[in-house]
């Protein structure tokens, strides 16, 4: 293929460089690079440098470019990016440098159009080109040599940010470059002190340096976030010496814009800290990293802190002291809104003034819960704040948000603010849901759940609300099963499920059931639940929901009564179970034969999948699964099949691997057994399932279906005496009969051909020479006439990987340049 | 310009604007909460009402507002806002001596009627016990038992008026269509405006030329059936009367109607009935239609909707004919043409069947289970009594209460026991504090009056300070009977100058843009209209009969004196003087201006901004000299 490929690239050069045709789009240039990338790795640079008739077009190419007046940028910045990635071989580095191309390349001076540099891509392409070729020290000796340090620098602060961040990345790859083995002088010289960097490399690093020090003491915005976006790669990915050489310069001007606690760069400065943090720079007092994210925090008494806790909190590294001290602070104000002023403690002013606001009310709040939160995703331990606390801090805010005032006069202004806020009630019920990890420490189960349950009744909740509600109920009740959880179940949250299951906002009737589905799964097997359930008229409500109007419920629904019916077996009074299948069975039936949208079809058939894996049903089902698969395999919705195809598999999966322990029937051999397997499979129209999606219009059902039937003829392979003559399918009259027959057909005429040729007349597989079309043909018989091995070769590769490959990306140049020529003559 | 409350109620306000010589009453709200403090009238004999202890006595239930506060029959006009707004109408103007016109929209007067016929309808098939009024004496009221003996006022309840007193009052009514406006006397405009809260209702701007009183009740900004509430002309009002904001400013109408749905569909899959009291018109068209949207949804297909009232059919008609004064969308059917509600499609796919009452055909064709809508909310007389009766012992049934007029459970009181469900879910979508005080932020009126209990959080909730004006200045506020004086003078008038008039003034300019005339003229003032009209010529010399009538002509005949303008300078004043021999000054400096004390001749002069005065005893010629000095620096007109 590369071979194909390598005899194009002159044609395409020449199209490439020819200024009067119009360059191709960026992408085609961008695979076109990538093939050269995987080509050059995968030679190390040889192909491309030493085939004859490439090599030589392509220095070609590179210099014509160069000097071209009228280059187009976008081929300037690929030529570019090209002579990076040849020069990344010292050998390659020499070829072109020897030609004089580098400079010719990489001088800007040198182009034939200087204005080009104008054009960011042209920009961006010329710091990849460089930041490909760095690859040995030549390469760092041309930068250097150059000048092209400065040049880079300057880049750091283009109004482009990709070439603002590809020119960071540069330079940190320079500095690491410095520092990396290749490049340190001496092999004797072992540490990391600087004296290891040899002396003409210093003044790069220092020169590097001392820029990152003057962005820092800017007082130009923009420059400051660039030399800190820096400074923070430097910490993430160089070693020593570098971190520690930088990290003294920069400390000065870093506590003065810390102190200075300006907004804008607080992301920026909690970032490199936080790079900081991952160093080894951390364990050393001089170089006062803690100190310095104290001093963000300030005193709690700024406006800006409460970003700065909220983002301290989420560090991984940080230190305890430091993360109880951001907790403390972040917390405030919740707590300031949530709990009575007390005498002694003054209340910070400039919180006071920040929640006396609506808005930046809400947006605190909302820091304080989310930073509270994650917290306990990670199951902080809280030692100076009593968790207790906080939690009915939480649950205050919520029955504030409800419009419940407090007992006790709070933050009055804060309480206005609060009712019906959607945004608040949405967060905190996230909280409240985290908050259950530490449900052994806490006694307010009670209070937990009656507000719960007040969001859940009240008319006013909003959809969204409402969803994050049966969230946190769900992981409050999943958390720890209490005593009177079945109390709680049926006689307050079951009348208002039942109610929400009819309510105006199709939303909220999918989340409910949803949320039904969910707890059933959560609690299977648990006996008493699934009687409150079957007792209760929620099941009732389930199997009217099965014809809502909206598909997203209908499909809900059916996911609901699937898992209610699995839990009916959990059930000790067995009497209104078999009624309840019955029902759901008759309604899902019908939905997958008639339903309009393809949600709910869908739900019906991984239902019945769900109930086959539980394998209690199987004898249940027996009536209804034939009908499922073949509605599921005719099905117009793709995903339907898809599913069809999985109920399938589990279905083969059941009935063909023998269970270790049943009781097998007396005198029946592994034989026999599995050839009944198979007739039961048969008559569940299981393989006409099979072959039809085989030779579905949709590839990954066909995918799909091909991996059942390789795995299928392996299973009848190893079982050696299978009754064939019981196992014979129809393959008249339907589309993969027809294909089978014509494979069928073909070979026989390859064996019949190939009987004439070899001069052997007599047959060894007697009648089965003739060439007559058959009727019925056995099933192992069918699974060897496909090719079922050349049928998943052919599906596994992607749809696109005719039109894909790097020759008729090069073709495609080609044609279009010529179509190009034909316009032209067209239009004149 | 005063205010007399005669309702404390904030929802059925009955106010008297006394505003340049006409007397505008605006709405006549009945409060029939009293109706609570008796027993149901069932149609059917029901033995269990019939034992529960009670006296035996039917006056018919009605507040009626304060009339001592002033003569109604001084009335010119009365404004009607709503239909809701009317319901006292015959009172006043039946038994008052009233004589005036009683402004309304067609659609309030329409449906107005409707509701009123169906009140007496109510009232008047149910067997009529005695009258009874000695009970309201005091020292017997003490001694009766329950709520009854705190019953306040109970010597303003009426029996309940007769269908001919609402034919005779509502022959009192005037139609006007919104923006239309209506001159009273000369002296004021009214105009109806689109308040978006029903089929008709209005806001109503009174205003004279320089004044503007825009008076507000139950305005809605929610999208719901009728046109939406007109707010611009609202703007720049003196004072601004806001009456009838939502009743339950807790309950937000469309979580309300959700509520509702979601509880009705609850009974009827459960194989329940749903009655919900309510009345023969407003909320119940968007409740229809909110099920129309619904029922396929929830399955209800099949299941009765039955609406039962005397005017069931008339409602509903209505409601389809009143096209202009729907919201657009429902406007734009109207030209497909479909019919604007969706219940008209409801009704012919009998899936909502109206009937006049329990009796007839309903009876035959009644079918469970099944939705019913029908009135009184107040569940103490129509048809609603014999549904409690019939669905109250099944905790399968539910009652849901939509009319926010009513204590629910004051409501339940004579019914309980009681098995069936009760859900509350009032829908009141009129304005609520928060959009209120937005609405005010927008039009800012100088002075906002409104009831007493808008100027505090609701007693149930002291802590919610959001549900309660919060203005500056502070709102005026009023309970029942009392009387405000509103807080702005009026100040000017407005004069027409006939031409004739104008051509004959000369204006001069004393300073840049300002001209100032001087006029003589009469002023003629009839029908609260002024003109200024030419002086009159004095007749021709008349011969010697009339002389003596010409002597009695008015003295403006006589030229006036020419107007002075303009300011002495006190500089140039001094050298004038000094130019004119007065040489010995002593210029004083005071807070108004300066006095000049003339030494030599022992005059003062007093030089003030808008008078000078010389004193000067005894010399005539001297003062008259300095009055001429000073004249020079002075223009006259």
């Amino acid at each position: 293929m590369d071979s194909d490929c390598l005899s194009l690239l002159p044609a395409v050069c020449l199209v490439l460089a020819d200024p009067k045709q119009s360059p191709p789009d960026d992408t085609s240039l961008e695979k076109l690079l990538d093939w050269f990338k995987e080509l050059h790795s995968q030679s190390n640079g040889q192909v491309l440098l030493q085939h004859q008739p490439c090599q030589p077009c392509l220095l070609e190419f590179i210099s014509s470019v160069c000097t071209s007046k009228t280059t187009d940028p976008a081929i300037l910045s690929f030529t570019i990016k090209l002579t990076g990635l040849l020069a990344a071989t010292t050998q390659g580095f020499h070829l072109l440098d020897e030609g004089g191309l580098l400079v010719y390349v990489f001088e800007r001076e040198a182009w034939g159009v200087c204005d080009l540099w104008e054009d960011a891509s042209v920009r961006s392409g010329w710091l990849q080109g460089l930041l490909d070729m760095l690859k040995h020290q030549q390469a760092l000796g041309f930068i250097c040599g150059n000048g092209l340090i400065k040049v880079i620098l300057q880049l750091q602060n283009d109004r482009s940010l990709f070439v603002a961040c590809l020119a960071n990345q540069l330079l940190v790859h320079i500095l690491n470059f410095l520092t990396s083995s290749n490049m340190t002088s001496g092999s004797d010289v072992v540490g990391s002190s600087e004296s290891s960097l040899r002396p003409d490399w210093v003044s790069v690093s220092s020169e590097i340096m001392n820029a990152v020090v003057e962005a820092l003491s800017s007082e130009d915005c923009p420059q400051v976030l660039q030399g800190l976006r820096l400074l923070s790669l430097v910490l993430s990915q160089c070693g020593e010496p570098i971190l520690s050489t930088l990290w003294k310069d920069v400390l000065v001007p870093l506590e003065v814009l810390v102190n200075r606690g300006s907004e804008s760069l607080i992301q920026t400065l909690i970032t490199v800290l936080e790079a900081a943090l991952g160093t080894p720079l951390l364990n050393q007092s001089e170089y006062k990293v803690e100190e310095l994210l104290e001093a963000m925090l300030g005193d709690g008494n700024r406006k800006e802190c409460f970003q700065c806790a909220a983002l301290i909190v989420k560090l991984e590294k940080c230190p305890e002291v430091l993360k109880r001290k951001a907790m403390d602070i972040i917390l405030l104000p919740l707590q300031c809104v949530s709990t009575q002023p007390q005498a002694e403690k003054e209340m910070n002013v400039v919180l006071k003034e920040q929640l006396s606001q609506k808005a930046s009310c809400i947006s605190l709040l909302m820091q304080s819960l989310s930073s509270l939160a994650q917290l306990a995703h990670t199951k902080y331990l809280f030692e100076d704040i009593s968790i207790h606390s906080i939690t009915s801090s939480v649950v205050l805010l919520l029955r504030m948000c409800s419009g419940h005032r407090p007992s006790s006069l709070l933050h009055i202004n804060a309480f206005t603010h609060l009712i019906g806020c959607c945004k608040v009630q949405r967060c905190g019920l996230d909280t409240l849901g985290a908050l259950s990890v530490y449900e052994e420490k806490l006694d307010l189960r009670k209070d937990i759940f009656g507000v719960l349950l007040d969001y859940l009744q009240s008319p006013d909740s909003h959809a969204t609300v409402l969803k994050k509600t049966f969230q946190a109920v769900k992981r409050w009740i999943v958390c720890s099963p209490f005593p009177d959880l079945l109390q709680f179940i049926s006689h307050d949250l079951f009348p208002v499920l039942e109610k929400r299951m009819c309510d105006l906002r199709w939303e909220v009737r999918d989340s409910t059931l949803e949320f039904i589905t969910q707890l059933t799964a959560a609690l299977n097997g648990n006996s008493g639940f699934s009687e409150a359930l079957h007792t209760s008229g929620v099941v009732s409500v389930l199997l009217s929901s099965l014809a809502d109007a909206e598909g997203y419920v209908r499909a809900s629904a059916v996911t609901a009564v699937g898992e209610a019916v699995t839990a009916s077996l959990y059930q000790t009074v067995l009497v209104s179970n078999s009624k309840l299948l019955e029902e759901a069975l008759v309604q899902m039936m019908a939905i997958l034969s008639q339903d309009t949208e393809g949600f709910p079809r869908r739900a019906v058939v991984q239902a019945f999948t769900s109930w086959l894996k539980g394998s209690h049903l199987i004898t249940a089902l027996e009536s209804s699964l034939s009908s499922v698969l073949s509605l599921g395999g005719s099905d117009f919705d793709w995903e339907v099949k898809m599913h069809t195809l999985e109920l399938a598999e589990v279905l083969m999966e059941k009935t063909l691997t023998c269970c270790p322990y049943a009781v097998q029937n007396f005198g029946s051999s592994e034989e026999t057994r599995f050839t009944q397997a198979l007739i039961k499979l048969k008559d569940f129209g299981l393989f006409d399932l099979l072959f039809n999606s085989l030779f579905d219009c949709d590839r990954p059902v066909c995918e799909k279906a091909c991996a059942l039937l390789v795995k299928l003829r392996t299973l009848t392979a190893e079982t050696a005496d299978l009754d064939h003559s019981v196992l014979v399918l129809n393959v008249c009259g339907n589309r993969w009969g027809d294909e089978v027959q014509r494979r069928y057909l073909n070979k026989q005429q390859a064996k019949a051909s190939g009987c004439v040729t070899n001069g052997v007349t007599g047959s060894d597989e007697g009648t089965d020479c003739d060439l007559h079309c058959s009727k019925d043909i056995s099933l192992p018989k069918i699974l060897q006439i496909l090719d079922l091995d050349d049928m998943q070769r052919m599906l596994t590769l992607s749809s696109d990987h005719v039109v894909n490959s790097p020759r008729s990306l090069m073709e495609d140049i080609l044609s279009a340049a010529q179509q190009n020529e034909e316009n032209i003559v067209d239009c004149y | 310009m005063k205010l007399y409350c005669l309702s404390g109620h904030p929802t059925l306000p009955c106010n008297v604007l006394k505003f340049k010589s006409t007397t505008i009453m605006l709405d006549c709200g009945l409060d029939t909460t009293a109706a609570l403090y008796f027993l149901p009238l069932p149609l059917v004999h029901s033995p269990r009402l019939s034992k529960l202890p009670g006296w035996v006595s039917k006056d018919g239930a009605i507040n009626l507002e304060k009339k001592e506060l002033l003569d109604l029959s001084t009335i010119d006009v009365i404004l009607i806002s709503n239909y809701h707004c009317m319901m006292a109408l015959p009172y006043i103007t039946e038994h008052t001596g009233f004589t005036g016109t009683v402004y309304a929209t067609e659609p309030t007067l329409q449906i107005g009627r409707l509701l009123m016929e169906e009140l007496v309808t109510f009232m008047e098939r149910v067997p009529k016990a005695q009258a009874a009024t000695c009970w309201k004496n005091k020292e017997i009221q003490r001694l009766l038992p329950g709520p009854l003996k705190d019953a306040v006022d109970v010597w303003s309840w009426r029996k309940c008026y007769s269908v001919q007193e609402v034919n005779s009052a509502l022959s009192k009514v005037q139609l006007v269509g919104y923006s239309q406006k209506v001159e009273l006397f000369g002296a004021v405009q009214v105009t109806p405006l689109s308040s978006g809260y029903s089929l008709g209702s209005s806001n109503w701007i009174i205003q004279s030329h320089y004044e503007k009183v825009s008076y507000v009740s139950g305005s809605s900004l929610l999208t719901t059936h009728p046109q939406p509430m007109e707010q611009s002309s609202l703007k720049n009002s003196d004072v601004l009367i806001l009456t009838g904001l939502t009743q339950i400013p807790t309950a937000n109408p469309d979580g309300m109607l959700g509520e509702f749905c979601s509880n009705l569909s609850m009974t009827i899959r459960a194989g329940g009935n749903v009655l919900v009291p309510c009345y023969s018109s407003g909320v119940i068209y968007d409740l229809l239609e909110c099920l129309y949207q619904f029922m396929d949804s929830a399955n209800l297909g099949s299941t009765p909707f039955y609406f039962i009232s005397p005017v069931a059919n008339s409602s509903l008609e209505f409601s389809q004919i009143f096209a202009e004064w729907l919201c657009q969308n429902k406007q734009s059917k109207v030209y497909l043409p479909e019919p604007p509600f969706p219940h008209a499609e409801l009704i012919q796919t009998n899936k909502l069947k109206h009937y006049p009452s329990i009796h007839g055909d309903f009876s035959s064709e009644f079918r469970q289970p099944c939705v019913v809508f029908t009135g009184h909310p107040s569940l103490r007389f129509g048809d609603v009594v014999h549904f409690m009766e019939l669905w109250g012992k099944s905790s399968l049934n539910t009652i849901i209460f939509t009319e926010p007029d009513f204590s629910y459970l004051d409501a339940l009181a004579p019914y309980q026991p009681l098995a069936m469900k009760c859900v509350y879910c009032p829908i009141d979508t009129r304005l609520n504090f928060h959009q209120v005080s937005k609405l005010l932020k927008d039009i800012q009126p100088l002075h906002v009056v409104c009831p007493e209990p808008y100027t505090q959080p609701p007693p149930a909730q002291p802590h919610r300070s959001d549900l309660m004006l919060e203005l500056q200045p502070p709102p005026m506020s009023y309970r029942r009977c009392s009387v405000l004086g509103l807080p702005f003078r009026r100040r000017y008038e407005r004069i027409h100058l006939l031409p004739e008039l104008a051509r004959s003034l000369v204006p001069s300019e004393i300073k840049a843009g300002v001209s100032v005339a001087t006029v003589s003229a009469v002023l003629q003032s009839k029908d609260n209209k002024h003109v200024l009209q030419p002086v009159p010529k004095p007749a021709p010399v008349p011969p010697s009969k009339k002389r003596k009538r010409v002597m009695e002509e008015p003295p403006e005949v006589l030229n006036p004196k020419p107007l002075l303008s303009g300011a002495v300078p006190l500089e140039p004043f001094l050298a004038m003087l000094h130019k004119n021999g007065i040489t010995e000054v002593k210029v004083e400096e005071t807070a108004d201006g300066h006095i000049l004390h003339l030494q030599t001749e022992d005059v003062l002069i007093q030089l003030e901004e808008d008078a000078t005065h010389i004193i000067c005893d005894h010399n005539e010629p001297l003062r008259t000299a300095l009055r001429d000095l000073v004249l020079r620096f002075l223009q006259k007109l």
